[in-house]
């Protein structure tokens, strides 16, 4: 018999989760899915719930100093709602499903789904946003990247839970988000990508790429990007090529029934050298 | 578990699996067939309903998930004036044929109108985004909803 | 009164933007019972099934449950109603198992053994179960005088109908002896007489309700007679009312799609011109031929779409492999085959370095010219001016000037097409014999009974109009509830573009009858049958004659822009121009319009179901793309009146002329925006990127 629990505060669900035997139930959008059974039966869960979509305790958006934190049981339509969520931030969320799944969609959500096609993650990735999850006594906050390890799996214990995450302000004078999918609305990214650029007196000071769809995690290669740092805009046609060729080897989609890896690189490697293009054209 | 909620402006307190789709509650505990399951993963929002206002795919929500929260089916909705507004927009433009996705349309509508009373095309085109219509090309339901908008001044 | 065009409230507005319309998975039944259906996980096997032991109120039924012969009654008689030795597709129904408990249900069907002997399935054309042929004028000759002879081949993929209403059944015992259905259905006869057969009853005793119907489009055309006679055998053993409505993934794996087409035209040109044309079809029938072989013929009819080509020869197969079987799609063969025609047509134009417009307008059909079969184009056509209409209301030539060169990544693409209305040929006087009843009572309220369903296409409301007009009273109630096949004749199946034509002629007739020899407060019954038109000489065997009464035509134009980024397609704007006669209601002809040209235009860019190894790949709304509002562009349609003498108030078919051109025209366009070729369909960007990157 699975056991349901609904903790009014973040203690009471910590406590809850403590022994290891509860699955977190957020927004329900992807487990409602992934664990779905037919009709008038209910999903089939192995394991206890406990129910956290309506936790108030995780439910803000703030700003501090130089970073914005998000409550983990924000929904994505609250972040649309919200003056402080950075614009490009909400032009990812813009393009992720529709109003109704937007609505009860969270980002702690999100990032313990762990897709590898995940918009928002892609987003998190490039901003280098940081993830704070907690158990009943500790407290930890890693980058994204470290807390999610491959496709659906993040380095979570079953006795921790994401509580907040946080993003550093940017100020890029370059922006990009593309999201490739079958259709404009409801669609599971084929590739997207998420490019900033941040440049001083014409040297680019920062530059940061991130991919969703084209490898077992979000790929951002900072190694890569820092072959750009301190490059006059001027110059930055010339470095294509090589960018392209240094990308090459880590940009692997496969072919599913979405599209193929032949598309979805050439994609990609369109996409990063419109770019840089775009950042040398000004 | 009991759960706690607003079910079309009525006080509900159902004891149920929380983790059953609310769809199915809705059908079947509540005998409320207007919402209607089309895919069963959120993707025809023929089961869209509004929660706290706001359009909502039934068939992805757990019944523990709307505790303390209200819920508004087409049965509802179809009681108030802002659905005899879009009903009138709907019939003079034609944005029902097969009528398994007005409801859920209607409610798509309401849930833009309340937050936005003056939406463009792009706006209202992103708001149905999530309702599915195999009959209609959808370009007679986004008329009805600008027709609905004007017609409508105050009453959202 | 009004001119019958002028659009009047649809009927049924108020039930279902309300949600009161019942469907068929809406209806509360007492003591129900649920069935659902263990399929086969092989594409070809011999099997037998190892039956558990079967909890209390859990009941299997199969095959060794029929009273009659195994066979689904339709147009072949090669479906069954229960797999009973071999399986010939993944997903082919083995057995129900039914009861009250869905989960009980549930752990029966994972824990019944099937155990298979695999034998080698067919995937490819060697299956060839059905051919075709027929001729016009003299082929050979013309292709031994032409200038030059061009040839070129097409393909284009399955298209699945996407109902939102998931297909689904209910019956019951309606007394000891009679069962009645109540089904998501476009054919209540259909379902009828299946059922009658299958169990050998006589046909009082059984009953077919339609309920309202969340989408067809030909998916629920022949099906749902499948699922009937399995439900039927069921409530004749168990005597309880049963229920089965399909998952999605169940329906989009196992229920009928659009047979994907392999077409190779070869056209002999002299003086600029086309003499001939030797055009081969072929379709996937999927494991069983069902209604393929009229599909088959309607896609070689077509052969020429629009247009005038005095010598043909013409020649189609149906080939079956291990995969879900084919049927009814919306369009029924014509849109593979005018998908085919359209490129062609353009290609050769661009061959020949010819002006495009001028060259398709040269070839277009007129009054008086011989049909593809040798039958007449005995009704005006004004395809001429639906052309200009179309250039104008799209600026066709300017765009056209602008975008047709490398690097626009712009494209704007013409189809013009035609779609015969109604059966093909002798269909119904010989098979149909449609009836239609007008009931007067003693309050002089008139009843319309006809067989036909409403679907969506507005039918509650385009034949009770005719029947108002025509009778053309003020003070009397036209009352038309949805078909129950105790009271209603058989006025034939909701398909062909059949209905305001074929049945809303038989009621305009009837109608007539009723107000001529009116008798108030008196009871008055009417009953009127399909007489076919003299004129109609039909061979069916040559396929030579008069294949259709009565063509309509249409110009659709589609205006594109491709990302060279993404090489994703974006739809900017739709035009269309059509002639269906006189127009019953001017919104809901529009409605038809849109909702067919979104199906056209989606099935040549959007929609993509794969099957491998007789394996569905794209088998839910998540990987089976169709379009969401974000995807479709503003429209604009005209409708130019051309009244045909014997459609009701000059009425033809729509119902699937807005189909069918949408594909070629969007593929067209494309072709403009990447200056690329394009043969096959739908053209997806992973196509796109192909033919832009390699160049082929």
């Amino acid at each position: 018999m699975v056991n349901h629990v609904m903790p009014s505060s973040l203690k009471e669900a910590l406590s809850c989760i403590q022994d290891g035997t509860y699955t977190l139930f957020a927004g329900g959008s992807d487990l409602m899915v992934q664990h779905r059974s037919p009709a008038q039966i209910p999903p089939y869960f192995d394991k206890n719930i406990c129910y956290i979509a309506q936790l108030s305790e995780l439910k803000y958006i703030k700003r501090d100093d130089d970073q914005i934190r998000i409550g983990a049981m924000t929904t994505l339509e609250e972040m649309l709602d919200s003056p402080l969520v950075p614009k490009l931030f909400k032009d990812v969320i813009k393009d992720i499903a529709s109003p109704g799944i937007r609505y009860v969609a969270t980002l702690g959500g999100n990032i313990c789904n762990a897709s590898p096609a995940g918009d928002t993650l892609v987003y998190l990735y490039a901003v280098d946003a940081k993830v704070c999850f907690e158990s009943l006594n500790e407290k930890k906050i890693l980058p994204i990247q470290d807390v999610i390890i491959g496709p659906r799996h993040t380095i979570l214990k079953q006795s921790e839970m994401v509580t907040e995450i946080i993003i550093p302000q940017r100020h890029d004078q370059y922006q990009t988000w593309m999201k490739v999918g079958p259709r404009k609305a409801d669609a599971i990214s084929k590739v997207s990508c998420v490019g900033l650029a941040e440049i001083k007196d014409d040297i680019i000071v920062d530059f940061r790429i991130a991919w969703g769809a084209v490898y077992k995690t979000v790929l951002r290669k900072p190694e890569i990007e820092a072959h750009l740092i301190g490059i006059n805009i001027k110059d930055i046609g010339m470095h294509i090529d090589d960018m392209l060729n240094r990308y090459d080897p880590w940009i692997q989609p496969i072919d599913d029934q979405r599209s193929t890896k032949i598309y979805r690189k050439k994609v990609a490697m369109n996409i990063l050298q419109e770019f840089i293009e775009t950042i040398g054209r000004r | 578990m009991k759960i706690k909620f607003t079910l079309n402006q009525k006080s509900i307190e159902h004891e149920a699996n929380p983790s059953s789709r609310l769809l199915d509650v809705l059908r079947d505990e509540f005998h409320l067939k207007g919402t209607k399951e089309g895919c069963g993963e959120g993707e025809c929002g023929a089961c869209a309903i509004l929660v706290d206002g706001h359009i909502t795919h039934s068939c992805l929500v757990p019944l523990a998930n709307v505790n303390n929260r209200s819920v508004t089916t087409i049965e509802g909705f179809r009681e108030t004036s802002q659905y005899r507004i879009l009903e009138e927009a709907m019939v003079e433009e034609g944005g029902s044929q097969c009528g398994i996705c007005s409801p859920g349309m209607m409610l798509a509508a309401q849930s833009l109108l309340t937050k936005n009373s003056h939406p463009t095309e792009e706006d209202i085109r992103d708001a149905l985004s999530g309702n599915l219509c195999r009959c209609t090309g959808y370009n007679m339901i986004i008329k009805a909803i600008i027709r609905a908008s004007k017609r409508g001044e105050g009453l959202w | 009164m009004k001119d019958i065009s002028t659009s009047i409230p649809k009927v049924d507005n108020p039930e279902k933007l309300s949600g009161r319309a019942l469907y068929v998975s809406d209806y509360e039944i007492p003591n129900l019972y649920y069935a659902k259906t263990l399929r086969s996980t092989q594409a070809k096997a011999f099997f037998h099934v190892i039956k558990p032991q079967l909890p209390q109120g859990i009941f299997i039924i199969d095959a060794s449950h029929l009273p009659q012969k195994n066979v689904v009654k339709m147009i072949a008689d090669d479906w069954k109603i229960f797999a009973d030795v071999e399986v010939n597709y993944i997903g082919e129904p083995i057995l129900l198992v039914i009861g009250q408990d869905k989960q009980k249900i549930e752990d029966v069907i994972h824990n019944i053994h099937v155990k298979y002997e695999p034998q080698t399935p067919i995937f490819d054309q060697s299956n060839i179960k059905t051919h075709k042929t027929f001729q016009k004028g003299n082929p050979q000759q013309a292709f031994q005088e032409a200038d030059l002879m061009i040839e070129e081949t097409f393909e284009t993929g399955y298209q699945e109908q996407a109902y939102i209403e998931p297909q689904g059944m209910i019956a019951y015992p309606e007394t000891a002896d009679k069962i009645t259905l109540i089904g998501s259905i476009q054919c209540p006869y259909y379902v009828k007489n299946a059922v009658v057969e299958a169990l050998g009853y006589d046909e009082k005793n059984i009953r077919v309700i339609q309920p309202a119907v969340g989408g067809a489009f030909g998916g629920k055309e022949e099906f749902p007679s499948m699922m009937a006679c399995q439900l039927a055998v069921a409530v004749h053993h168990l005597h309880v009312p049963i229920k089965m409505i399909y998952e999605r993934e169940e329906d989009m794996i196992s229920t009928t799609k659009r047979h994907p087409s392999h077409v190779t035209i070869q056209a002999a040109i002299k003086n600029k011109k086309i003499t001939a044309l030797k055009t081969h079809v072929a379709i996937n029938g999927g494991a069983y031929l069902g209604l393929s072989n009229v599909v088959l013929s309607r896609a070689m009819l077509a052969a020429t779409s629009a247009y005038t080509i005095e010598n043909l020869d013409v020649t189609g197969d149906v080939y079956l492999t291990n995969s879900v079987p084919t049927g009814a799609f919306r369009g029924f063969g014509a849109p593979q085959m005018i998908f085919a025609v359209d490129m062609m047509m353009a290609h050769i134009a661009k061959k020949l370095k010819v002006n495009s417009l001028s060259f398709h307008r040269a070839h277009l059909a007129k009054q008086h010219d011989l049909t593809s079969t040798g039958g007449i184009f005995r009704d005006p056509i004004i395809m001429p001016e639906m052309i200009e209409k179309a250039l104008e209301i799209s600026d066709y030539i300017n765009k056209r000037k602008i975008y047709d060169q490398p690097t626009s990544y712009k494209g704007i693409g013409m189809s013009l097409f035609l779609h015969g209305c109604g059966f093909t040929g002798s269909g119904e006087a010989e098979h149909i014999h449609a009836k239609v009843k007008l009931v007067k009572d003693e309050h002089d309220d008139v009843y319309i009974y006809v067989a036909t369903v409403d679907m969506g296409q507005g039918q509650l409301t385009t034949l009770k109009k005719i029947v108002e007009h025509v009778i053309d009273r003020e003070d009397i109630r036209i009352i038309y509830l949805p078909a129950d096949t105790d009271d209603v004749p058989d006025s034939g199946p909701t398909v062909a573009s059949r209905t305001t034509m074929i049945v809303g002629g038989l009621l305009a007739r009837a109608a007539l009858k009723l107000k001529e020899t009116w008798k108030t407060h008196e009871r008055m019954e009417i009953m009127e049958s399909y007489v076919q038109p003299e004129y109609i000489r039909w061979n069916e065997e040559k396929l030579q004659g008069d294949a259709y009464p009565a063509y309509s035509w249409g110009v659709n134009v589609v205006e594109v822009e491709v990302n060279p980024i993404t090489y994703q397609v974006d739809l900017k704007q739709l035009w269309s121009v059509y002639d269906i006669g006189h127009v019953i209601d001017e919104r809901l002809a529009r409605g038809q319009a849109d909702g067919g040209l979104t199906q056209g235009v989606a099935f040549g860019y959007l929609e993509k179901m794969e099957i491998d190894q007789g394996r569905v790949i794209h088998k839910n709304f998540t990987d089976y793309i169709i379009p969401t509002a974000k995807d479709m562009a503003k429209t604009q349609t005209f409708f130019i009146d051309n009244p045909y003498a014997f459609g009701p108030y000059g009425a033809k078919g729509l119902g699937e002329l807005s189909l069918v051109g949408g594909a070629p025209a969007v593929a067209l366009a494309i072709e403009m925006a990447i200056q690329k070729s394009i043969h096959r369909i739908p053209v997806t960007p992973e196509m796109i990127m192909e033919l832009i990157e390699h160049e082929d």
